[in-house]
């Protein structure tokens, strides 16, 4: 038995770094194609990656909203459920995050006021989240499409309030005016962007952790996920259970609206990072749903954006941004394909050592 | 055109067969004989690899090592088309039919090309359903006919495709005692043709009344070959099992004076549109009384389990334990009343496969307080209860953390069993408890039983193995379409008695009997 578990942790560590290693092949071809050379690319990129402090810390910075919208994914996907929704969840957090911090900078010592903060995106993703279990458990309504709709409602709120009540003093974009340095998150890294988010998202990923597999409520979930009649047969009402778990999910999507927010933009904006909804999903799905593989995955994601960011300034050579999207998709569609290379590597090799026992 | 069959042959060799899935050896070196004119019976405990090494003749597995010869001539079979062709039908347990079609379409499903000719086809199912004295319209849709009907056109699709030999995987175990004597007297009649047939079972009994030749399989290995005349029923249950089985001692719970204790269920009934799933249902379940229900599954049996345990709400009627009404309760508060539920599939219904057998305990009592310390559940005391489940109720498995899909089917059922016997305070309701299992298992779960019964608790036992209904019941109710035929006394019911009043017949020398109220004074 720990032979075999020996062997599987080999395989997904290897199988990953294949996965990895040929997404980023297949994008230095397409970087071919425009006559760029993709060693000279990536060397220098990693060379500034490891070497500069400041580009370091950058790849945590990056990891951060991710960790929160790939536990939102991930947290649902526990007990069966779907919410695509962590993009909209996301934007009534960074609503709530700059409403708050705007109505009460300068009122109260920053400490209290971060929290008050927090707390108010938890609310805010929490309610939406809540809002898409309920639909789900009084109506049946399908919660893939919910969730994925209530995105675009989101946005068309975030969207309004930026250009009537929230939008800045000048009156000239459709953005908030910047908050004060009293409503920022401390940063950690001196010399960088990194900032306690980074911390506070790795606390809760390993809280989320300990509340699905050590607490009663967690079991729950999780057996709703794996055999919803059974748990309902057992006497427990899985409508409430999905209420719960979208309220949590949408939550934690919430969360990353205060970590970019406060941390990183200290303003709002439109079309603010319109991507983290759905690389929480491809993050959530590569780290197998497991909550502390999520740090990791999203600590690489990071990483592949902070490459494709430095490729597109790098001096003389002409790399288009699109580049990153290609990076990232191509590294994805590899370590889903790994998971299922591993799966036939797995029963080859039972097949064969039963041959052998047999023998 | 139909291609042409090459089903000439006179005996199909397996020879040094071996399959494996990704964990267990499901065939290893399996060497036998098929003859014409010859029934061949396999005969194995579940999971011993009958169904297998058949389902790779009929070309839906591929063996790992090892070929298959038709008289001396190595042949590859990789699909069932192949199959076919070689003249070789299969008649899985679970029918291969299209409920929306009739009898003739699903008989010419994959036999025709082009246009059909439905009249020449009909005709043709027709003569050869009265060649065998099978009585089947053929114009019926298949969906409206009752299960031992629709073997009948499954065994007509495989005599369509000119099928000389016929392979039966557990034929009877959806069969009334009469339909199965029908299904044997097919089995001599289409052998008696010159034809071959494997017969899969598990039934003792069948192999004895049916068999010319007997393979016995264990482990997936052949464990005896041998010529009916030559052996006998204690030697092929050694062989299958490997061992000697002790079959457990019936001890009476001593307190027999409990007045209105146990289960009362009066006029109980459910309709789903016009068809009535539970049909004025009475009985009275004495504490240390076990009351067997028997009856073709499908005929409100499950309805009634999930009634008693609140998962249904039923229409009339009502339902008491222990001088508790349920009707009132909860789902949550039934199983709080001490029911405890074996529900006939574990699968879908009390178990998580790839939960731990730890976490499959705790899915019932997660709600209660002493289970879970500061909000966290507590681990320890978890782990102490499943290790306890797991040697009181001899579970073999590598201990708590396992996932219990990775079980064989008969101790997960001893798990289901293990946590229910945690719950069950006032009443055990056990639905098929032993379907599918080996015959170790079906000790070991009729050994709770009695237990239970011993220990003064009511059980209301659910099964289509009459054999169970008779080993453990002390008093009999038939059910069908939803309606008791009445409750007895084992002694006034033999085999055939049952096996009428399963068809919905009562017996002329027992109407009498069944006519009575619900027969309260006999104890």
């Amino acid at each position: 038995m720990g032979k075999r578990i020996g062997a599987s942790t080999r395989d997904l560590i290897i199988t990953n770094f294949v996965a990895i290693v040929a997404g980023l092949v297949l994008s230095g071809l397409l970087l071919l194609l425009l006559d760029i050379n993709p060693i000279q690319v990536f060397s220098s990129a990693l060379t500034t990656l490891f070497t500069d402090r400041y580009m370091a810390a950058e790849v945590f910075l990056k990891a951060t909203p991710f960790i929160f919208t790939a536990l939102a994914f991930a947290f649902t996907y526990k007990a069966n459920l779907f919410n695509i929704g962590a993009q909209g969840q996301f934007y009534l957090g960074a609503v709530a995050a700059v409403s708050v911090s705007l109505l009460l900078d300068g009122k109260i010592p920053t400490p209290i006021l971060l929290v008050v903060v927090l707390a108010s995106t938890l609310v805010a993703g929490g309610l939406m989240g809540a809002g898409i279990g309920f639909l789900k458990a009084r109506y049946n309504a399908n919660e893939f499409l919910t969730s994925m709709m209530s995105t675009y409602v989101a946005l068309a709120f975030m969207n309004y309030l930026l250009r009537t009540v929230l939008k800045e003093t000048k009156g000239e974009y459709p953005q908030t005016d910047a908050l004060s340095e009293a409503a920022w998150i401390p940063r950690i890294v001196p010399g960088t962007r990194l900032h306690l988010g980074f911390v506070i998202a790795v606390v809760t990923a390993i809280l989320i952790w300990v509340f699905l597999y050590k607490t009663p409520m967690g079991f729950r979930i999780r057996a709703i996920g794996s055999n919803a009649r059974a748990v309902e047969l057992a006497g427990i009402n899985s409508r409430k259970i999905f209420v719960i778990a979208f309220l949590i999910s949408g939550a934690l999507a919430g969360a990353a609206g205060f970590t970019e927010v406060n941390g990183v933009q200290r303003m709002l904006i439109q079309d603010f990072n319109p991507d983290i909804g759905s690389a929480g999903i491809g993050i959530a799905i590569l780290a197998n749903a497991n909550p502390i593989g999520i740090i990791f995955a999203s600590i690489l994601f990071g990483a592949i954006s902070v490459i494709g960011t430095m490729m597109g300034r790098m001096p003389g050579i002409n790399v288009p941004p699109s580049i990153v999207s290609i990076i990232q998709g191509s590294v994805m569609l590899f370590v889903i394909t790994a998971y299922y290379v591993r799966a036939i590597i797995g029963i080859r090799r039972d097949k064969k050592r039963l041959k052998r026992e047999e023998a | 055109m139909r291609e042409e069959v090459k089903g000439n042959w006179s005996e199909i060799e397996i020879r040094n067969v071996s399959k494996y899935f990704a964990r267990v050896v499901a065939n290893k070196d399996v060497n036998f004989t098929i003859r014409k004119g010859e029934v061949l019976a396999l005969l194995g405990e579940n999971g011993a690899g009958k169904s297998t090494i058949m389902k790779i003749l009929y070309g839906l597995y591929q063996a790992d090592e090892g070929s298959i010869l038709f008289d001396g001539k190595e042949e590859r079979i990789a699909n069932p088309k192949d199959a076919m062709r070689f003249g070789i039908g299969m008649i899985q347990q679970h029918f291969s039919l299209v409920f929306a079609h009739t009898v003739t379409e699903n008989v010419i499903l994959g036999a025709m090309r082009g246009i059909i000719p439905y009249a020449k086809a009909k005709e043709q199912v027709e003569s050869l359903a009265s060649r065998y004295g099978f009585d089947v319209d053929a114009d019926a849709l298949v969906g409206d006919l009752d299960v031992g009907v629709q073997q009948k056109v499954e065994i007509i699709k495989a005599l369509f495709k000119q099928t000389t030999l016929l392979i039966m995987d557990e034929p009877t175990a959806v069969l009334t005692p009469q339909e199965a004597d029908q299904l044997m007297e097919f089995v001599r009649q289409f052998v008696a043709d010159g034809h071959a047939v494997v017969f899969i079972t598990h039934k003792m009994k069948e192999v004895m009344e049916i068999a010319d030749r007997i393979i016995v399989m264990r482990d997936g290995r052949i464990s005896g070959d041998l010529r009916k005349e030559d052996t006998n029923e204690a030697e092929l249950s050694r062989l299958m099992i490997g061992r000697d089985i002790v079959a457990p001692e019936k001890v009476d719970f001593e307190g027999r004076d409990h007045g209105q204790l146990g289960l009362i269920v009066e006029n109980l009934s459910l309709s789903r549109g016009k068809v009535k799933l539970l049909d004025d249902i009475d009985f009275h379940l004495r504490p240390g009384e076990v009351l067997g229900i028997a009856g073709v599954s499908g005929n409100g049996q499950e309805e009634l389990c999930e009634t008693i345990c609140g998962i249904r709400a039923f229409d009339s009627g009502s339902i008491v334990l222990d001088g508790v009404d349920l009707s009132e309760l909860s789902l949550r508060e039934h199983i709080d009343q001490g029911i405890g539920y074996v529900p006939v599939d574990r699968h879908r219904d009390a178990m998580i496969g790839s939960m731990s057998l730890a976490e499959n305990i705790y899915l019932k009592f997660s709600t209660h307080d002493d289970w879970n310390r500061h909000g966290l559940i507590d681990a320890n005391n978890l782990r102490q209860k499943t290790l306890e489940s797991i040697e009181d109720f001899d579970i073999r498995a590598p201990g708590p953390d396992v996932p219990a899909g990775n079980l064989s089917g008969g101790n997960q059922q001893k798990l289901i069993l293990a946590r229910e016997m945690r719950l069950a305070k006032k009443l055990l309701i056990l639905n098929q408890p032993t379907r599918g299992l080996d015959l170790g298992a079906i000790n070991n779960i009729h050994t709770t039983v009695l237990q239970a019964r011993a220990e003064g608790l009511p059980v209301l036992l659910i099964s289509t193995e009459l054999s169970e209904i008779f080993a453990l019941s002390d008093r009999i109710a038939v059910m069908y379409k939803g309606r008791f035929m009445g409750i007895f006394l084992p002694r006034e019911l033999n085999t055939e008695r049952i096996g009428l009043l399963m068809a919905g017949i009562v017996p002329d020398d027992l109407a009498h009997v069944a006519d009575e109220e619900i027969r309260a004074e006999v104890v």
